[in-house]
């Protein structure tokens, strides 16, 4: 495209406003960390602490607290569990679907469509049932299978394209040679989907990472909290809200995903780009 | 491929059913659940027992105020939301197509917003916006636009204009990176062709680029209206549906009847409502986009 100079610049000055907004709020939370967390709301509101009140004493009680270094670790071990299970299953449905027309695999494709359109915490109340029969309340096993259940329609969506877009002719060859259909399955079609795999399994990490009514609907115990339940926990626990405390652990929660989303920034572009372009 | 004999018809299975099982067990039965627990009595008091009431909860649904009030109040959100992202979205990827340096980094900036959790978000919002916040320190006591500290979060429609906006400023990048991708894909010859006929910038955008990503605005739409009546999390927090459950949107509304009032019965039926509305409201939007596919 031929553009103008001032054209140029004028869309620098517009970039750089709409990033300053989008950082803002952040960078907001970031130097509230970091001031003492005395009162209520400190009057006059700084966007930026003193150099003299800098200070790291809210971090400091959050890594001194054992309780918020389990809250991290749960919230590891239920989203890594289930972004693992849930590429595995849809993958595998993924395969079937986008490999095998019939009438069957057409019904499956359109009820997991169709359950897309419906938000999961409208079903809050049944699962709710489940789980106290189960007797999974209270615990983290109890989070897993529905934030695997939650991610399987999106995650068998974008890896199906993925599945359907592989020549027919290479995996007529690995037929011809006698391969069976597990053998197609992880030696051809799984390294062929592996972008599309990896960018659904970043977005169901965040999911669950982030996941908030259920995991607040389902633990009570403080020890049993993910981290966004740990952070929502300092309201109402004392008179007034400690704001540094909740942002310095806002930080903490938000290290891991944003080093994700720089290493695989790749993925993330792309998996949103496909599912785009195909509408 | 072809399926030649049992052992493949048992190799697919094999490979489905995991998935099948668990999407059936979590999703498809609480689905069913909910549609049988809509017609029946189920409360706090009749837990064991659910007496058969036929559209008894629907009816008291579709008579009660807050239900009208928290319906209102998420099409207002979409409304206002789906559009308001949109539309930034589509301008900072149009910005950010036309040029080279350091594109990647005001890509990364713009989608900070989107990988952040909507728990901590909502915190930082509800923190800018409280009586003593920053804003209005900000509009008070050095700008005097106000002559006090406004109660943003107090009102209907102030509270609920704070998580609107916040959806709005949340969901900038996510569209921004679905927009810049179709907008990468259109073919460069077209604006060419169209510069030397001596079209305005305005024309080509019309012409040329907006039918060119209309797989990618049909996407959005209908994804981004799924999103909207799922706002739940940044009302819980930022409001809690005060006052006097006036910002209660759909979601957050169903969730108070079933966990804080225990009516299991009218949160079933209201969840179906609002299922139902929104597969509707897909269908539509479909049927929209075919139309002008022709």
């Amino acid at each position: 495209m031929i553009n103008s100079k001032k054209s140029i610049i004028t869309r620098y000055i517009l970039l750089i406003i709409f990033s300053l907004i989008a950082i803002f709020p952040m960078i907001y939370m970031l130097s509230t960390s970091l001031k003492p967390n005395g009162a209520l709301y400190e009057f006059p509101p700084k966007f930026f602490p003193d150099k003299n009140e800098l200070t790291l004493e809210n971090y400091k009680y959050i890594l001194n607290e054992s309780k918020f270094m389990r809250n991290f670790f749960n919230s590891i071990y239920v989203s890594v569990i289930a972004v693992i299970i849930s590429s595995i299953v849809s993958t595998g449905l993924a395969f079937v679907i986008g490999r095998f027309k019939n009438k069957f695999t057409k019904i499956i494709f359109s009820c997991l469509i169709v359950t897309m359109v419906i938000p999961g915490t409208t079903l809050i109340v049944p699962q709710f049932e489940m789980a106290v029969k189960f007797k999974i309340i209270n615990s983290l096993s109890g989070l897993i299978p529905f934030y695997i259940a939650w991610v399987i329609p999106f995650s068998t969506f974008m890896i199906k394209g993925f599945m359907e877009n592989i020549p027919n002719s290479i995996i007529d060859a690995a037929e011809i040679d006698g391969a069976s259909i597990f053998q197609v399955f992880y030696k051809i079609a799984v390294p062929l989907a592996v972008p599309a795999i990896a960018s659904v399994s970043i977005f169901n990490f965040l999911s669950s990472w982030e996941e908030f009514p259920w995991a607040n609907t389902v633990i009570n115990d403080t020890k049993l909290r993910t981290l966004p339940i740990a952070i929502t926990g300092f309201f109402g626990q004392h008179q007034f809200t400690q704001w540094g405390y909740v942002f310095a652990l806002s930080v903490l929660s938000l290290i891991p995903v944003v080093v994700i989303f720089i290493s695989f920034q790749k993925f993330f572009i792309s998996g949103l780009a496909s599912g785009g372009v195909k509408g | 491929m072809q399926i030649k004999n049992n052992s493949s018809k048992f190799q697919l299975g094999a490979l489905m059913a995991p998935g099948l099982l668990i999407f059936a067990l979590f999703t498809i039965y609480p689905i069913f659940r909910l549609l049988i627990a809509s017609f029946h009595d189920w409360t706090l008091a009749s837990m064991v027992k659910q007496p058969f009431v036929g559209w008894n909860n629907y009816k008291t649904v579709f008579s009660d105020k807050t239900f009208w009030i928290s319906f209102e109040n998420s099409i207002v959100y979409a409304l206002v939301t789906v559009p308001g992202q949109m539309f930034l979205g589509l301008l900072v990827a149009i910005l950010i197509d036309g040029i080279r340096k350091i594109s990647v980094g005001f890509r990364v900036l713009n989608y900070l917003p989107v990988i952040t959790s909507w728990v901590i978000v909502s915190l930082i919002f509800k923190y800018i916006f409280n009586t003593e916040g920053l804003l209005n320190y900000f509009l008070f006591n050095i700008l005097h636009i106000t002559s006090k500290n406004v109660r943003w979060l107090d009102f209907r429609w102030s509270g609920l204009w704070v998580a609107m906006f916040l959806g709005i400023w949340k969901g900038v990048g996510w569209n921004m990176v679905v927009f810049l991708a179709a907008l990468q894909q259109v073919p460069k010859v077209l604006y060419e062709a169209a510069e030397l006929d001596g079209c305005k910038p305005i024309r080509k955008f019309f012409a040329i680029t907006l039918p060119s990503i209309k797989g990618s605005v049909l996407f959005a739409w209908v994804m981004l209206t799924i999103g909207a009546f799922n706002v739940y999390t940044s009302i819980k927090l930022i409001t809690n549906g005060a006052p006097a459950h006036k910002t209660e949107t759909l979601l957050t509304w169903m969730y108070y009847k079933a966990f804080s009032t225990g009516e299991f019965g009218y949160s079933a039926a209201l969840s179906f409502i609002m299922a139902l509305t929104l597969c509707f409201l897909a269908i539509i939007q479909f049927k929209i986009m075919k139309k002008k596919d022709e």
